[in-house]
């Protein structure tokens, strides 16, 4: 595979580009309260992108991705409360856990199909709950309180690069030729074997780094919280959310997971909690409205009808 | 390079249902098998079989004399042994050239390349007629192009023994004629060998150098296409009285 000119990169990967960086040169000036809501902010734009992966690829709606995230929240938690592991050693530890189970979970629940599969997805969490409030080790129902500080500077460059890399492999990915093949398996599964796509192997490494990046960011997200409480983290909503943030933002694309996570994640820290409550109503409401209205979400719809754009969104 | 695939006695149930009972046959590069038989006697599961959509209950498939059935159908694209859906399955979302750079990329040839593969959709497409549609989308061909397309494809994998599915079905007089005679002008150019199911006795008839009967699962008859129209037994159990008609 050879590397794309850096001419040949789109304008949307070269805004993102820009984007981080300036994010990223920033960083060290910005106000403690302020940089820890833009860390939960990018806690959640890689999330999206992690769940992009799979559902938003391929089509395959994963209703359990909160597992990976729990997985990697416990791997953190348990790696720095026993051993006194750097945080950051837990967060890589973590994705590799995550991996390590989306390959188990993957090789099992992929052979479904459509509805099949979101089924399927659907129990993981609620086993995972009930398999960790029984390991003593893992605290049981009391969670893992960590004593590891407030580093929000930390914090947000382990989420920036996180989500450097996602970006990054989310377009090596499309624009080579596994892109062309996960098309055609989203497109017609059956069609696409029949051309040659080993469509059980794409779909698993597809899974695979989804769980690895999700399993990351749950490292981060406990660091952040400086704990792993079991009811949290395999809090169903999460995943609704993830999912709310790439069907708003727009499925498989590169830019949808970052505009999904902020048209989710902003309005709903500064306007929804108001009324305790109506913030799931009113992302499911839109949720809905998008599903059936605007299939596309924000960046496949402009893409659909401002031509102009089609050239520079993605 | 000349290859062979051999189907030895062939059985695929579906629970109680002996959709294929002990059928054989062989394909060879540059040769045209014509399989025939009336509607549900298991030519469409033969060929999954063979293609490795579906797994046989008994029997072997080889290919130049390895042992490959049982083998997913990927695997056997890889091999160059690939399959026409009798219901084409177009990418919609995709133009015909991508839908084509799909096959050219996963199948036999391996292209790796999207750019390359794409700029060679076009001689493939160009092939089957379909050259002017191009890019446009898959969703706004019509079933005789999507039919085109299918073939398209699977000549893009690059594949050196096809099983063709009613690739002539549904087509007016006209439109066949058009069709028999670019397949055949195709298969004359690229040189691979065909299995070809079809109901449309007048293309088996032109283009098979040797036709299988079966019915319910069975071989009944094969031989020439001429010999097999004479076959008093494929007479009576598929072609009835009017086959007399049928000139070759």
């Amino acid at each position: 595979m050879k590397w794309p000119k850096l001419r040949a990169i789109g304008p949307s990967l070269w805004g993102i580009g820009v984007f981080l960086l300036v994010l990223g040169g920033l960083a060290p000036w910005i106000p403690r309260f302020p940089l820890t809501i833009l860390v939960n902010l990018l806690i959640f734009a890689a999330l999206a992108y992690s769940l992009n992966f799979i559902t938003g690829l391929t089509g395959y709606v994963n209703f359990g991705h909160v597992v990976f995230m729990a997985v990697g929240a416990y791997t953190l938690g348990y790696t720095v409360g026993t051993i006194r592991l750097h945080p950051l050693g837990g967060v890589a530890l973590g994705g590799l856990m995550a991996l390590v189970l989306a390959l188990g979970l993957g090789a099992v629940t992929l052979r479904f199909r459509g509805v099949y599969f979101a089924i399927a997805s659907l129990v993981t969490p609620l086993a995972g709950l009930n398999i960790v409030l029984v390991l003593p080790a893992l605290g049981g129902g009391q969670g893992i309180l960590l004593n590891i500080g407030f580093d929000p500077l930390s914090w947000f460059y382990t989420i920036w690069a996180i989500i450097a890399t996602e970006v990054g492999l989310t377009y090596w990915i499309t624009h080579g030729r596994l892109g062309y093949g996960i098309r055609a398996i989203k497109s017609d599964e059956d069609a696409a074997k029949s051309l040659g796509v080993n469509a059980p192997r794409l779909k698993l490494f597809l899974f695979a780094l989804s769980g690895l990046f999700a399993g990351a960011t749950g490292g981060v997200y406990a660091w952040t919280t400086s704990g792993v409480f079991p009811e949290a983290a395999f809090d169903l909503t999460f995943s609704l959310r993830m999912l709310a943030m790439i069907v708003i933002g727009g499925m498989g694309t590169l830019l949808g997971p970052l505009i999904g996570a902020i048209a989710v994640y902003l309005p709903s820290r500064f306007f929804l909690t108001i009324f305790i409550g109506t913030e799931s109503i009113i992302i499911g409401l839109v949720v809905i409205v998008i599903a059936l209205f605007v299939p596309g979400g924000i960046v496949g719809t402009l893409r659909k009808y401002v031509p102009e754009l089609r050239r520079i969104l993605e | 390079m000349s290859r062979t695939l051999e189907a030895s006695e062939i059985h695929k149930y579906f629970g109680g249902v002996k959709a294929v009972q002990g059928v054989s046959l062989t394909l060879e590069t540059a040769r045209i098998i014509g399989l025939i038989g009336p509607n549900g006697s298991g030519k469409s599961t033969l060929l999954n079989v063979i293609a490795g959509i579906e797994k046989p209950t008994k029997g072997t498939v080889t290919v130049d004399g390895r042992r490959v059935d049982g083998w997913p159908a990927h695997r056997m694209v890889e091999l160059g042994v690939a399959k026409t859906h009798q219901i084409p399955k177009p990418f919609l979302g995709m133009t015909c050239r991508e839908n084509v750079a799909v096959a050219m990329m996963y199948g036999s040839r391996r292209e790796g390349e999207p750019a390359s593969a794409l700029e060679e959709s076009r001689r493939i497409l160009a092939m089957v007629g379909l050259d002017r549609r191009a890019d446009a989308p898959a969703s706004n061909l019509t079933v005789q192009e999507r039919k085109r397309l299918e073939f398209a494809r699977v000549l893009a994998t690059g594949a050196g023994l096809v099983l063709l599915d009613e690739i002539f079905a549904g087509l007016s007089p006209d439109e066949l004629r058009d069709a028999i005679a670019l397949f055949a002008r195709v298969q004359k150019e690229q040189g691979f060998g065909a299995l070809v199911v079809e109901h449309v006795m007048r293309a088996v008839m032109i283009l098979s150098d040797f036709v299988v009967v079966i019915e319910e699962g069975r071989k009944i008859a094969e031989g020439s296409p001429k010999e097999v129209v004479e076959d008093p037994a494929v007479i009576e159990a598929y072609l009835g009285s009017e086959a007399t008609n049928v000139t070759p």
